[in-house]
């Protein structure tokens, strides 16, 4: 027989020293975990557009897209923009701005050139505007009039073949005009002036511009639809109007500026937060759907929010990051064109959403390929499940051990009570009994408020949860209650038809660890998950106070645990739902094992001095873990093949990086089949550290051996 | 008293002085053990009182891991902790009831190991010992805690017969240096020569009571039958 007899001192230092590298070991598995190394590929296409002008703005008409640009270039495309042919053109002026609609299209640009095409087949007409240097917007308000704005408050509307200003004895530069259709439109323009029009321009009535935007230039305006108008400023910020259904006020009346939550740079997830503006010289905006806008500007920006603005993400320009972008329009919700200086053209059909894979094709049938793309988020699905698994089984096993001690304890109704005199038990039980209906009298007039029938009932407990916790605690105290208010100091049972009852056998302790390892053991581990994340919101709940709770602290432990789990709640949701879902099967298992220890046991610890807790402590637990190491490894093994259901509250974990690697490859098998190695090493080392924790713990001289 | 939904004992009353050591003897099921059990309150008395010096110690009021770290006590079988050696299962009661620092705890432990002749085991686990040895350290144990007066529960009923002499040894030497015990047992011999006096239970009651010499001249007709059927089955 093998004899492990250290000294004493040498096997405490053993232990720390095994401790030490328990607890390093766990951090190095937590620092490992990749940073976010995913690629990001643009999904704009580089299309070849035949010209070094720089293309200014962009026009669907007539089934076909145009580009105008500078030196009166005008591009078209019958095609979806494959292929570009440069048009004679009838100016040299730059056109910079364009409308189409009513079956018509119209340019403008410098010099005050202004081209009319009334119909596919007709000519450009030329209806130039004169003594004026620039147009810097126009408008269609029908098939033979618009609406053109210049510097100096020029406002210009064109109908019966000839052109009329409109004075308001404004002279600030008008930069934008936008029509929804031929009697609404709006007038942006320099220092936040912002005008509108229900008249098709005849009139503009003055439109007060949020505070804020100061002494800005509003640059463009697009007038999406009757609920929503929007305008970007020259200082890269959003202007949003929209119409109130509560208040009955129009879309154009009140105008805020959009407050910027995120902007994400191009392919990258490091976003800034709350900026005041977008950093950037906005030339375009172009309104998808109500809250989906996409943006062009200086510098290559081009950008796309899909709520309004609140988070923007910068899209990655596949010409660099210097190129200049005039215009972008959408022909669908995600086929779109953008034009920019010297010739460029960019086509997207997927609203220009950063591409995770990029543009070319890979052969994922070919393993090596396969294996090249999936393995960083195998990777990181692996490091994942890891941690929620070890810190699952540690939360797991702590709720376990306290639970089995709940249920094996002894202390019972007579225990609590029999040191004190039956008078003052009894009136204590009047005031228990008291305050427990107190708690009925709070709780059945919320209950029936609720007005639920019959069958209905049982989902009390998620209607009013508050009140059905005090219906439980009601009932708990009030039958403590009752019991104390009958103590005569004898503590007898009940005896109904030969049927005993001993209330005062009755354990608490056990009574709340039962309700707790019966909910948890009865309901699915997929729907805690959901309950615990959605309905609860647990990870919220613990992530908001403890980020408060840590802010000012910059220690290591606190920096780690700041680091480590609250920036993810779908992490703490995880590890709560498994932690609490082991814990209650765990606590069975310790139960059984300190059951299994013979009651002498107790009695020897108990008969030289130690009190309960010492004698569990020192004595029943020690042997009664050694014993559940086994069945606690089958419970181990579950926990982690379990941890896969955490993908429903979207942690990635292994197999839903394993969803996400078939959702990209389409390869089934090489996919999870590779998930099931994955987890085959997890639970397979695991089970190996537990029989090497089995074979250190064995007491020596007990239970079977094989022989060493 | 009553236990467990059956009285096992009824209207006992004894009295044992400092120094002295007592015989507890009778048939299985005549509630032997649970007498010696209600004295450290392992088994709760329902009724009746248990005074140790002047003190009634079966009360709610009464500090029981006190009292019981007064009491020593070993079992039939045993019950070292399988998991903790010789020495840690003598120092546990010494550090965590008495307080004391290992370093003090041990060198105690290591007197108490020298008495019971167990001092070489003292690294071993009890896993390892044999019957004998078990119930040595287990005696030790006990008596490291400077008990007033020793229980017994039938110490050597669970040992082969070669091992017995090793403990009642122990046992008679402990009587010899004025241990006030109290030793439940079979060895119909070792209480004629070690026990001060003899106590005859039979189906929960006393049924005879005195010197030891009574077990050579019992009085009652139940006792002279119970000694008979023990000399039967030797």
């Amino acid at each position: 027989m093998l004899q492990r007899d250290f000294p004493a001192s040498e096997s405490s230092a053993h232990r720390i020293t095994r401790a030490i590298s328990i607890a390093v070991l766990m951090v190095l598995v937590c620092l490992v975990s990749p940073s976010q190394a995913t690629d990001y590929r643009s999904s704009w296409f580089v299309v070849e557009s035949g010209t070094s002008e720089d293309l200014l703005t962009v026009e669907e008409y007539g089934g076909q897209i145009w580009i105008f640009g500078t030196g009166g270039v005008m591009l078209n495309s019958a095609d979806n923009g494959e292929t570009w042919s440069n048009i004679e053109s009838p100016t040299q002026s730059d056109i910079h701005h364009s409308d189409s609609g009513f079956g018509s299209i119209l340019v403008a640009g410098e010099s005050g050139i202004a081209l009319l095409k009334s119909g596919e087949d007709s000519d450009w007409q030329n209806i130039s505007l004169t003594g004026v240097s620039r147009i810097n917007g126009v408008a269609l308000t029908g098939s033979q009039s618009a609406i053109a704005v210049g510097d100096d408050g020029g406002i210009y509307r064109y109908q019966g073949g000839a052109w009329e200003s409109v004075s308001l004895a404004l002279d600030l530069d008008m930069k934008g005009v936008s029509f929804y259709d031929e009697s609404s439109g709006v007038i942006v323009g320099s220092e936040g002036i912002i005008l509108f029009s229900d008249d098709g321009g005849e009139t503009w009535d003055y439109r007060e511009a949020p505070e804020g935007v100061g002494e800005s230039s509003i640059v463009g305006v697009e007038f999406y639809s009757p609920v929503r108008i929007y305008a970007i400023t020259e200082d890269g910020r959003i202007l949003m109007s929209a119409s109130n259904v509560v208040t009955g006020t129009d879309v154009g009346y009140v105008w805020t500026l959009v407050e910027f939550e995120r902007h994400y740079p191009p392919g990258s997830n490091q976003y800034q937060q709350n900026p005041s503006n977008l950093g950037v010289e906005l030339s375009s905006i172009e309104v998808v759907t109500t809250t989906k806008l996409m943006m062009t500007g200086e510098s290559g920006y081009l950008s796309i929010s899909t709520n309004g603005g609140t988070i923007v993400s910068q899209q990655i320009n596949p010409l660099g990051n210097d190129s200049v972008f005039n215009h972008i329009h959408m022909l669908t919700g995600f086929v779109g064109i953008a034009v920019g200086d010297n010739g460029a053209i960019l086509w997207t059909e997927d609203a220009g959403v950063d591409d995770q894979v990029g543009f070319e094709v890979i052969n994922f049938n070919d393993f090596d390929n396969f294996v090249d793309y999936s393995k960083d988020m195998l990777f990181a699905g692996f490091i994942a499940t890891i941690k929620i698994v070890v810190f699952g089984i540690i939360m797991g096993f702590l709720i376990g051990v306290s639970l089995a001690m709940c249920k094996t304890s002894p202390t019972s109704m007579k225990y609590m009570v029999e040191r004190f005199d039956p008078k003052i038990v009894r009136l204590i039980g009047i005031i228990i009994a008291g305050w427990g209906l107190y708690q009925f009298y709070v709780a059945v007039p919320k209950i029936s408020e609720l007005g639920l029938d019959g069958i209905e009932n049982i989902f009390i407990p998620v209607g009013e949860p508050g009140a059905f916790g005090r219906v439980l605690l009601g009932i708990g105290l009030t039958f403590v209650g009752v019991l104390f208010m009958t103590n005569d100091g004898k503590f007898s049972k009940l005896e109904l038809k030969g049927f005993k009852l001993n209330p005062w056998g009755v354990r608490p302790l056990n009574t709340i660890a039962t309700v707790y390892t019966d909910f948890f053991r009865n309901t699915p581990l997929i729907v805690q998950f959901m309950f615990i994340h959605f309905g609860l919101q647990l990870g919220r709940l613990i992530q908001e106070p403890a980020q408060a709770f840590l802010e000012e602290s910059t220690g290591g432990v606190a920096q780690f645990i700041k680091d480590e789990f609250l920036n993810d709640r779908a992490y703490i949701s995880a590890i709560c739902a498994l932690g609490f879902n082991s814990g209650a099967y765990q606590c069975e298992t310790i139960r059984g094992a300190i059951q299994a220890i013979p009651s002498a046991q107790m009695e020897a610890g108990r008969s030289i001095g130690l009190t309960y807790m010492q004698t569990m402590r020192r004595i029943i637990l020690p042997q009664a873990i050694r014993i559940c190491i086994p069945p606690m490894g089958n419970e181990m093994v579950n926990l982690v093949l379990n941890s896969s259901l955490a993908m429903v509250i979207g942690y990635a974990e292994l197999t839903r990086q394993g969803k996400l690697i078939t959702a990209v490859t389409f390869q089934m098998a090489y996919t999870w089949g590779m998930v099931l190695v994955s987890y085959f090493v997890i639970t397979w080392t695991l089970a190996l550290l537990l029989r090497r924790l089995e074979e250190s713990t064995r007491i020596p001289g007990l239970g079977m051996t094989g022989g060493d | 008293m009553y236990s467990g939904g059956v009285h096992a004992v009824r209207g006992i009353s004894f009295s044992v002085k400092e120094g002295e050591s007592v015989a507890i003897i009778g048939s299985s099921g005549s509630g032997k053990s649970t007498v010696l059990r209600c004295i450290n309150r392992l088994i709760e008395p329902t009724e009746g009182e248990v005074y140790l010096k002047d003190e009634q110690i079966n009360t709610p009021h009464a500090n029981i891991n006190e009292v019981r770290s007064r009491i020593g006590m070993v079992f039939q079988s045993f019950e070292l902790f399988p998991h903790l050696k010789v020495i840690d299962n003598i120092t546990l009661g010494l550090i965590q009831v008495r307080g004391m620092a290992k370093a003090e705890a041990e060198k105690q432990a290591l007197e108490v190991l020298e008495r019971v002749d167990m001092l070489d085991r003292k690294d071993a686990y009890p896993g390892n010992l044999s019957g004998g040895q078990k119930q040595r350290v287990a005696i030790a144990r006990s008596l490291a805690m400077k008990p007033e007066v020793m229980l017994f529960d039938e110490p050597t009923s669970a040992l082969d017969p070669e091992l017995i002499g090793s403990v009642l040894q122990t046992i008679r030497s402990l009587a010899d240096d004025g241990m006030t015990m109290v030793v439940v047992t079979h060895e119909i011999g070792f209480a004629r020569d070690v026990a001060d006096r003899v106590v005859y239970m039979d189906e929960g009651v006393v049924a005879e009571e005195g010197p030891s010499s009574i077990i050579n001249e019992p009085k009652t007709e139940r006792m002279r039958k119970f000694l008979s059927s023990i000399h039967d089955e030797d």
